[in-house]
């Protein structure tokens, strides 16, 4: 066994699942910095976000681009329809909210296998043939999805950068009666924020979906991944979203080929405790006021 | 054991006037009386195991109670319930422990577990605490699944034997429900009784205001280790009961999805009450069998109950009842 090629499989795969983690976590901190809502639902979105990716793809034969536009639109304009009639109501109540997210996980979840059944279906690539640079040879499929994972955070990241609307988020993010005081609509940025947020979940679920199979219960890894990215990069800052998310999925993929996924899969909790026990607000985080 | 008693988990309730007293204890007493002679005159062997199943979630929901009393809520009671159901069955397949033993083993073991546990994560606060339990859960659940040695894997365990008391095997359904009746007497009086000590009005100005609580002195984090410990013990205690009552166990016996149904239960009930997480478990647990026709929309009914509870009784089914108790008595108490 050649151990250069070893290693960049793991690098390559390392990368394509932390591309996807961060926009998982990156998506779920902004919500939680913006809202203070902890979505135990975003896990769902994603899995929505794949089945249009999937059913777009497949049934129309439309160009993959415009699948991942489809699937961050509807996803996007449902998660600001959830957030106004169910997240709204426990806006005050930080562990009602919490709880809120779980039923509404629930429901998606169940309502999936309901209309789709339970079984996973494989999704054709996108792209097919491989890179080959030196000795290593890079499927295109995956290199496609770090690409597009980078070009959507690059958009998100001047959104918040560069426009009014993001800097809005950022002030009510930072300190919400200010924030109203300053004439800035709390009531639009909160579901705008949550659409947005879950519409990231969703393009990254498309994104999986050729590379992983698509079924109701996909949702529920990228969503516990998010949590331990959030916990090492600290809830609400996104800089740490985007550090913990490649950096989760760089010790994933190596742990992984070096000790199974299981051990990977402790290794990475006990990462987490051993954090928390020296910072407990993340490695990137704030100490909450 | 529909008992209207008062006990608060979360809010100081003013003394209840001596007529409402009496009358809780008339209420009590006839729900006793019930409790005991109902199943004796039924045949219907699923009736009594659906009866086992109530006060054994009823058991769950309260445990999960006693650590939301301190503002905390756990995403990872299953797998206490499944650590202790594991550590009973295995005591009792390998090492050819009596169950009743097992049961006290596997709620010292599961509660030692939370110490150790609490230690660490009840240093965070509120979400990352939730963030973790459920983590936490999930790690227990790959491990079960993967250590095939012991737990033997997505088999399972068979052949778990039944609690047997001087020799009695409580083998049949209705031999377990007074074993459980016991067992939920016990922990609900455990409970009420602990809440109405010094604990208890630690553990309410805790989930009141954690800064005041510590500033007045309170160990904020002391009472919260005790809560998680006891809630986390009597979970496992519980699960190991049950798991000699199904006499089956593997990964999938408990699961999230259980740990999901324990915070229904609470919510649905009140979860600021102790006699909440009792009347949400008694709801829930039939309902199941009430939606028969609509396979697999189970699930998805308990979430939307659980948001409509939420949203329009966020103090749960324990709150009409007592405005619809309160109206006609003098005492008038609010809330």
């Amino acid at each position: 066994m050649d151990y250069s090629i070893l290693l960049g499989q793991a690098v390559l795969n390392g990368l394509v699942i932390g591309a996807m983690y961060m926009l998982m976590a990156v998506g779920f901190t902004l919500v939680f910095g913006i809202m203070r809502v902890v979505n135990f639902a975003h896990g769902e979105f994603y899995m929505l976000g794949a089945f249009a990716g999937f059913f777009t793809y497949v049934y129309w034969e439309i160009p993959f681009v415009v699948c991942l536009l489809i699937a961050a639109l509807t996803i996007g304009v449902l998660g600001m329809l959830v957030e106004r009639t169910l997240i709204q109501p426990f806006r005050s109540d930080e562990m009602s909210g919490m709880i809120a997210t779980l039923a509404i996980s629930v429901i998606i979840q169940n309502g999936a296998v309901l209309l789709w059944g339970p079984q996973p279906r494989a999704m054709p690539d996108i792209v097919t043939g491989t890179l080959a640079i030196g000795p290593f040879s890079f499927p295109w499929s995956r290199l496609v999805v770090i690409a597009a994972a980078a070009l959507i955070f690059t958009a998100f990241w001047l959104f918040m950068q560069r426009t009014r609307l993001g800097r809005a988020m950022r002030a009510v993010a930072q300190d919400t009666e200010t924030a109203l005081i300053q004439g800035i609509r709390v009531n639009y940025i909160y579901p705008l924020a949550f659409g947005m947020s879950v519409a990231l979940a969703a393009l990254a679920g498309a994104l999986m979906g050729p590379v992983f199979s698509v079924s109701p219960f996909v949702g529920l890894t990228p969503m516990l991944k998010a949590f331990v990215v959030v916990i090492l990069g600290g809830l609400g800052s996104v800089p740490g979203a985007v550090v913990g998310g490649l950096l989760l999925g760089m010790i994933e993929s190596f742990t992984a080929t070096i000790f199974g996924s299981l051990v990977s899969d402790i290794l990475q909790l006990l990462l987490v405790i051993l954090i928390l026990l020296v910072r407990p607000a993340g490695l990137l985080g704030q100490r909450e006021a | 054991m529909e008992g209207s008693s008062t006990a608060t988990l979360g809010r100081d309730e003013p003394r209840l006037a001596p007529r409402r007293r009496w009358l809780s204890g008339a209420a009590l007493a006839v729900a006793l009386v019930a409790a005991l002679v109902l199943p004796q005159l039924t045949t219907n062997q699923f009736y009594i195991h659906l009866a086992n199943l109530m006060l054994l979630n009823s058991i769950f929901a309260v445990s999960l109670g006693l650590i939301a009393s301190v503002g905390q809520i756990s995403l990872g009671h299953a797998a206490f319930v499944a650590a202790g159901a594991y550590v009973s069955a295995l005591a009792a397949l390998s090492f050819k422990l009596p169950p009743i033993l097992g049961i006290v083993l596997a709620g010292l073991v599961t509660g030692l577990a939370a110490v150790l546990l609490g230690k660490i994560l009840l240093r965070l606060r509120g979400v990352y605490f939730v963030l973790v339990t459920f983590l936490a859960g999930q790690v227990f659940t790959l491990i079960v699944l993967n250590w095939e040695s012991v737990t033997h894997g997505a088999n399972g365990l068979l052949g778990i034997p039944a609690i047997s008391i001087f020799g009695l095997p409580l083998s049949t359904r209705l031999r377990f429900y007074y074993f459980a009746l016991a067992a939920f007497i016990f922990v609900v009086t455990f409970v009420w009784a602990l809440m109405r000590s010094q604990y208890g009005r630690a553990f309410r100005s805790i989930a009141e205001n954690v800064r005041l609580a510590e500033s007045s002195g309170i160990d904020v984090s002391h009472y919260q280790i005790v809560a998680f410990a006891l809630g986390s013990g009597i979970a496992g205690a519980a699960g190991a009961a049950m798991v000699h009552y199904i006499r089956f166990l593997s990964p999938d016996s408990f699961t999230f999805n259980d740990s999901i149904a324990y915070i229904t239960m609470l919510v649905v009930g009140g979860r600021h009450t102790m006699i909440g997480g009792v009347l949400g478990a008694l709801f829930l647990t039939p309902l199941p069998e009430l939606l028969r026709g609509f396979v697999g929309a189970q699930h998805i009914i308990y979430g939307v109950i659980l948001l409509c509870v939420l949203l329009f009784i966020p103090n749960g089914l324990v709150s009409i009842g007592r405005s619809f108790f309160n109206k006609g008595s003098e005492t008038g108490t609010s809330k």
